[in-house]
């Protein structure tokens, strides 16, 4: 089977122009894609006036829309994503089981209830629709609207749902959007928008979306496209990589909006090794946290503390639940979790070596690639922590949830915690420790799009925020709040 | 035939086993030296298995009796992780005595009655051992909050050293001849390149007044550890919450002075080797990086041919990520006046310089077994034809300690003999990182500058 060519969008055309080879390694390519060069004159919208269009939708409208679209992406009617889901193998790190499940996924992220949700969970449908009226403590009268901006979105590919839910958010604020496909998943985007031109050709929120790959750093074609007359924000997803190429274009006029790489966490109370029972629960929702989506998330959890204390009976516990959580890892569904397509070299390594350092950690499992569970023997994370996947967790043992705060930092995005009376605790302190989310233990993985993201609100940061104040003399001075010692304002 | 004293010579003195003969080491029939290197091989596996706790724990893991083909080692050779495989709170909290118990499974010579209640410092610790026990523990920069340990012995420099001469000094009619040893680096250090200074000086200069370092101190282990530390935390917004331990804060005329060597860069030293080797036939061993400073500083003075044409410049250690002009070797040939540098592949792990040869190939030396690797799966590749994968290593001088190794590195091997006239397997100057790709901890045998500078103006800054 030769590399897959994978269609540009361009508002609202496939294009198959000029195919060029990109990714893999050696003489194979991972799938060829139109030229990004040749499609630069077509794929940003140069004149903002034709953002007109997209003023005459209301919230409804987009739900209505989305409403249409949904349906038509389940993959037994889809042919697009099916035919993502065959060539997955020459780019994903997924395994064709999880990716279809998380393609599965993707309708119940269109229906109205999730659409409404998002719109009024992040922006407020009021204030996209129309002007709303905000209070003016100071007299006159002042209304503010979320209008729709111009954005290229360079989305990450560890899962199906990053380009699903872009496009939902450009919909819901109206905007304009260029979508930056990434090489490890170079076609969902395209899959969902070329369904959107089957479902709804010609409409303004099928027109206002292109979807093109270029490898990121790519200076022919980010030195033209990422210039203030084609576009007002970059929304960046990913590694660091990614963003160190967008940040050479930020100056006034382009806003950066970044969801930076993180890595996700647990903390586990001494409640869970109280009796078998709780044990073994707490071990089965912990193996969702790690294993979910092969581990390919930031939320997904990699260092996991547990209260057992240090002693010898406390190192016995956690030895004991880390093997009761290598076996959950494995128990669960091939469809939410499988062995890794690709296991780490340097990570086996690492597990061989620390094999041989017995008096510091125990590794359970492992020897097939099938997932692992290191314990450590003392309170702190191995040193390759966040080097952690393939369903590897660290288990580490503490005397008290607070100590596992010291392994918390800028880079932990969601904190797991049992029981649900500890992360209440917590959670007052873990945000001054750079902790972004905290969940019920094993619901990392369930991500909500109508709540704030990484600590922050990108919907509300993709929109510009215009504000239309008024006032009359005869109720605001002209000069009152410059001098407040103005004479009457009369007719001159 | 070849019979065991044969064996046990060419394992622990292969300069004796080869007459003293470059030539000889490079030119053995490519069965022949396979033949004895596994002998070597099993020779090294026999005597240590039973008293290297750490090896053993992963030759059982194998379920490795014995060894009977070279490949059959293969699953033995130490991930690099192996030397850092303790808890780094161990080095965070000064606790030398369980570091030493680690580092006791990893060596033969007992450490059982080494005191480390007077160390306070990796730098005390690191002392201790080198005073009172053979070993010379090379550590790395320490980038992912842990610092490797990688440990050789004296002996083992000391007969680099005395091969290396033969390559600078080749006849026996020039054993007692010395030569100038230009080191662009600290005087002295524990790092994987600084533990070459010692036997360039030792065996190469002779006497202190033939070596020339750019800076008189010495690099110390506990800055460049709490320099990758300060990074680390700067990074993940965590340096307020770092704390400086007392020990440091009091050797804070040590950094500053330091930092100023650091920060003075390469200007001061050209000058200083201008006034004093001028037409010298000199020695010296570096990075590329750092030849490419020290070659811009003197050319920029003006200063062009500065040694002999006969004088011996050893690159090592490749760009290392940084990106050097493509010119800079011929800056540094036009700076050094010689007409061609000798580039060696070398690390902290292997006790071997593996010198490029006329046709541009690096030569593994015939002590050092090269294993070229599957990347994902870690199989050895077979040992023929042009290959390309994972380097990794078994060292045969290692006698106290383990010598396989598994690098990061990516590396292009031809097994058939080199145009050049030599039979050793020989490797393509274009060696790439495996974990360039994933931004790892990479064991490297220098800090660099910044690292450095950064740590300096954090502990000053909090000492002020």
């Amino acid at each position: 089977m030769g590399a897959p060519t994978i269609p540009a969008f361009v508002r609202g055309e496939t294009v198959w122009d000029d195919p060029v080879a990109f990714g893999g390694t050696g003489e194979a390519c991972a799938f060829r894609a139109p030229d990004p060069v040749a499609l630069l004159d077509r794929l940003p919208l140069t004149d903002p006036l034709r953002m007109r269009d997209l003023a005459e939708i209301t919230t409804s409208d987009v739900v209505d829309y989305l409403a249409e679209l949904g349906p038509r992406l389940r993959l037994s009617v889809n042919g697009f994503l099916r035919e993502a889901l065959e060539h997955s193998a020459a780019w994903s790190d997924m395994t064709p089981e999880v990716l279809a499940a998380c393609y599965e996924q993707l309708p119940s992220l269109f229906t109205p209830e999730a659409v409404r949700a998002v719109a009024e969970g992040t922006v407020g449908a009021r204030f996209l629709d129309g002007w709303q009226e905000v209070a003016s403590p100071g007299g006159g009268t002042a209304a503010v609207r979320a209008v729709g901006a111009r954005a290229v979105h360079v989305i990450a590919g560890n899962s199906p749902i990053i380009a699903a839910i872009t496009i939902i958010r450009n919909a819901l604020v109206r905007g304009d959007a260029v979508i930056k496909t990434p090489a490890n998943d170079p076609l969902t985007a395209v899959a969902v928008a070329r369904t959107m031109a089957e479902t709804a050709p010609g409409h303004p929120l099928t027109r206002h979306l292109a979807v093109a790959y270029w490898k990121g750093g790519n200076a022919a074609v980010e030195d033209r496209l990422y210039q203030p007359g084609n576009i007002d924000k970059i929304v960046a997803w990913g590694g660091l990589a990614s963003v160190r190429h967008v940040t050479r274009y930020i100056q006034p006029g382009v806003e950066l909006v970044t969801l930076d790489p993180k890595l996700s966490a647990t903390i586990v109370g001494a409640e869970a090794f109280a009796d078998e029972a709780s044990m073994a629960e707490t071990a089965r929702l912990a193996a969702v946290d790690v294993g979910a989506l092969n581990q390919l998330g930031c939320f997904n959890a990699r260092v996991v503390h547990v209260v057992t204390g240090l002693d010898a009976a406390g190192l016995e516990r956690a030895e004991r639940w880390g093997e009761l959580l290598h076996r959950e890892i494995l128990r669960l569904p091939a469809a939410v979790s499988t062995p890794a397509r690709w296991f780490d070299p340097e990570l086996r390594a690492s597990l061989r070596a620390l094999r041989t350092s017995p008096d510091w950690y125990r590794v359970i499992g492992g020897h097939d690639d099938e997932g692992a569970v290191v314990v450590s023997r003392v309170a702190e994370p191995v040193d390759f922590h966040t080097a952690l996947s393939g369903r590897v967790a660290n288990v580490v043992p503490v005397a008290s949830p607070r100590d596992a705060l010291k392994a918390m930092n800028a880079y932990t995005q969601t904190v797991g915690v049992y029981p649900e009376s500890l992360k209440r605790r917590l959670r007052d302190l873990l945000p001054l420790y750079g902790v972004q989310r905290l969940v019920s233990l094993g619901y990392a993985t369930r991500f909500r799009p109508d709540v704030p993201q990484d600590a922050m609100e990108p919907v509300r940061r993709m929109v510009k925020w215009i504000v239309d104040e008024s006032c009359s003399p005869g109720d605001v001075h002209p000069l009152g709040h410059l001098d407040r010692r103005a004479e009457p304002w009369g007719r001159s | 035939m070849i019979t065991g004293p044969d064996v046990r010579l060419f394992a622990d003195d292969p300069m004796e086993f080869f007459g003293g003969s470059r030539h000889a080491m490079h030119t053995m029939p490519p069965h022949d030296l396979a033949a004895l290197q596994l002998a070597a091989l099993r020779l090294r596996f026999t005597e240590l298995r039973d008293r290297l706790p750490v090896l053993r724990a992963m030759a059982d893991e194998q379920g490795i009796d014995g060894i009977t083909r070279l490949d059959d080692a293969a699953p033995l050779l130490f991930p690099h992780t192996i030397y850092k495989s303790y808890p780094a709170s161990l080095l965070l909290e000064g606790r030398f005595d369980r570091l030493t118990t680690w580092l006791s499974r990893l060596v033969t010579v007992d450490l059982s009655g080494l005191d480390v209640s007077g160390c306070d410092s990796i730098d005390g610790w690191l002392d201790l051992l080198d005073g009172r026990t053979e070993l010379r523990l090379a550590h790395s920069s320490g980038t992912s909050g842990t610092m490797s340990f990688i440990p050789h012995t004296r002996e083992q420099y000391t007969r680099l050293y005395d091969i290396v001469r033969l390559e600078v000094l080749p006849g026996p009619e020039r054993s007692g001849e010395r030569l100038d040893v230009v080191w662009p680096g600290f005087r002295t250090g524990r790092s994987g390149i600084d533990r070459h200074a010692a036997a360039m000086a030792e065996r190469i200069a002779g006497s202190p007044d033939r070596f020339h370092s750019a800076h008189p101190g010495p690099l110390s282990a506990d800055v460049m550890f709490l320099a990758a530390r300060l990074r680390a935390a700067a990074a993940r917004g965590e340096a307020g919450r770092m704390e400086i331990p007392a020990t440091l804060r009091e050797r804070r005329a040590e950094f500053e002075e330091a930092q100023r060597a650091a920060a003075a860069g390469m200007g001061r030293y050209v000058e200083e080797l201008a006034e004093r080797l001028a037409g010298r036939r000199v020695v010296s061993l570096s990075l590329w990086a750092t030849y490419h400073e020290m070659a811009a500083a003197g050319l920029v003075r003006g200063i062009e041919g500065l040694f002999a044409p006969d004088s011996v410049i050893f690159p090592g250690g490749g760009a290392k990520g940084t990106a050097l002009p493509a010119d800079w070797a011929g800056d540094v040939e036009r700076f050094a006046g010689v007409p061609a540098l000798r580039y060696c592949y070398a690390m902290a792990e292997v006790i071997a310089l593996n010198l490029i040869c006329p046709r541009g190939r690096y030569h593994i030396e015939p002590w050092v077994v090269l294993y070229v690797l599957d990347p994902d799966t870690g199989a050895p590749l077979p040992r023929e034809g042009t290959r390309t994968g994972r380097a990794a290593f078994f060292d045969l001088l290692a006698d106290v300690c383990w010598g396989g190794f598994v690098s990061g590195d990516e590396v292009t091997v031809d097994w058939s003999p080199c145009g050049c006239g030599r039979t050793t397997p020989h490797l393509s100057m274009d060696i790439g990182r495996y974990s360039d790709r994933r931004g790892d901890d990479k064991i490297t045998c220098a800090a660099t500058p910044e690292a450095l500078n950064d740590a300096l103006d954090f502990l000053n800054g909090a000492l002020l």
